[in-house]
């Protein structure tokens, strides 16, 4: 069943070192196998080279069976962190501690778990004769980077010129889910939703600007508790065309 | 272990012992210097041990130093537990002929839920009567300071800062309000954004005479 060999494949990529890379949610081993067992995947070594373009058709990487499988050693991991800070595991408000921040922090990085195109997309595209501006924004994103696996909380805004085809609002907010819901770099998050959309509707221009605070400047190192950073990307005609560009980040400002 | 008997009282007893608790014993400080890297090595590896049962590549270019990073980052968020108010408040006591209330608020405050291990952050506001004897304005900083970057609950926190004004300053009276917001409500489980959580500790005048709490709240809390 599809369920039992996705759990296979992961378990067993987990324990090939090298043999595949798992990079921010794609699994080159994985869909490889899946594929009919073809040879080492050429990014294997190094999954950062892999063009982002394609990395919204990757399949899920984990599932909820791996997710309980692997409860017991995030908790062991968790209750060594607690230790090793100098606290006692035992007393009272720490004894179901690392159950509780491994559930968390799997929840954190749900997105490793959601498939876009089956799960999220494929029955929510409509043809529509609409060719002008469609903005969501104002979209709450939680995230955590990958630096320092503390939270980097924000807002997301998004538009796109349709090209005959429209997408359910609510699932421009679904794909912020899945792409925030990951260890993840705001640069890449940024360009990860924009890639999303685009190959899901083609449409004829896609922006999508995000503003956050990142919690490992706040909280920690340097300390600036009111320093924001605001990253775009802008496709088709909104890169190509300034007026529309304009428009965009007007309409989102008022 | 050796910080049990300190730890395990940690938010029991009586307000005066409690800044006492939650933190290692000073004696335990000298020792503790070589064993502190062993420490960081055990929680890098509990780091990596995590990001692979997360489903992530610990080999990929932005990961590499990820447990490291994460590593010293939590032990940046939990300082506290190495600070006492001892040692930040000593020479900063004056004594001052002053006997109306002192406020510091708006102080941003850090810390970790302990029950999630994920950030909550807010502002403290801290009032208190001097009874001859004045603290550095700081001082009252540095104490949030060393009580938030702890694996706290937002009402021991409270009542930690509190009692430490309380046994270093002996005034007539101590007032701490912290109002914060826990992204362990925020980022999961009920998912409230703009819920904020408001805990307060009045001691002494504070908590006796209304007066004194109401012009407190109004010079405090108004915005």
């Amino acid at each position: 069943m599809e369920h039992s060999k996705q759990t296979q494949f992961s378990s067993s990529d987990k324990k090939d070192a090298g043999a595949s890379s798992v990079v921010n949610g794609h699994c080159d081993g994985m869909l490889k196998r899946a594929a009919g067992g073809s040879s080492q995947p050429p990014a294997a070594e190094s999954g950062s080279q892999r063009p982002v373009m394609e990395s919204w058709r990757e399949d899920r990487t984990r599932s909820v069976e791996d997710n309980e499988m692997s409860l017991p050693s995030l908790a062991a991991a968790y209750t060594t962190i607690l230790r090793g800070l100098g606290e006692d595991p035992q007393r009272q408000g720490l004894l179901k501690t690392p159950w509780r921040a491994a559930t968390a922090m799997q929840f954190f990085t749900k997105g490793y778990q959601e498939k876009i195109i089956a799960d999220v997309l494929n029955d929510a595209i409509f043809d529509e004769d609409h060719d002008e501006m469609v903005i969501v924004k104002d979209i709450d994103m939680f995230s955590m980077c990958e630096h320092h696996l503390v939270p980097i909380f924000g807002r997301v805004h998004i538009g796109y010129l349709p090209n005959k085809r429209v997408l359910g609002l609510s699932k421009l907010a679904r794909i912020v889910e899945i792409y925030s819901r990951r260890l993840q770099v705001q640069e890449r998050l940024t360009k990860q939703i924009a890639v999303a959309i685009t190959e899901a509707l083609q449409p004829t221009g896609v922006g999508v600007v995000i503003e956050a605070t990142h919690m490992c400047m706040v909280m920690r190192g340097v300390q600036k508790m009111n320093s924001k950073t605001v990253t775009s990307t802008m496709l088709g005609v909104f890169r190509e065309d300034p007026k529309t560009r304009d428009e965009f980040l007007t309409l989102i400002r008022s | 272990m050796e910080y049990q008997h300190d730890v395990e009282i940690n938010g029991e007893g009586k307000y005066l012992n409690i800044c006492k608790h939650n933190g290692l014993c000073k004696k335990e400080k000298d020792s503790k210097d070589d064993t502190d890297s062993n420490k960081l090595s055990h929680i890098e590896k509990a780091y990596t041990t995590i990001l692979g049962e997360l489903g992530e590549d610990v080999d990929r270019e932005g990961l590499l130093r990820t447990p490291l990073r994460a590593a010293k980052a939590m032990q940046f968020f939990t300082k506290g537990y190495k600070e006492t108010t001892q040692d930040i408040l000593n020479d900063a006591i004056f004594d001052e002929n002053h006997d109306e209330m002192v406020i510091v608020k708006d102080i941003d405050l850090f810390s970790l839920c302990e029950h999630h291990l994920v950030p909550f952050f807010g502002k403290a506001h801290i009032a208190y009567l001097p009874n001859k004897k004045v603290v550095g304005l700081s001082k009252l900083a540095r104490i949030v300071e060393i009580y938030s970057r702890r694996l706290q609950v937002q009402e021991r926190l409270t009542k930690q800062i509190a009692s430490a004004i309380s046994e270093a300053l002996e005034p007539a009276g101590v007032a701490v309000v912290i109002e914060a917001a826990h992204m362990c409500m925020v980022m999961r489980g009920v998912q409230k954004i703009n819920a904020s959580t408001v805990t307060s500790v009045m001691l002494g005048t504070f908590q006796d005479n209304p007066t004194t709490r109401k012009e407190f709240l109004e010079l405090t809390l108004r915005k």
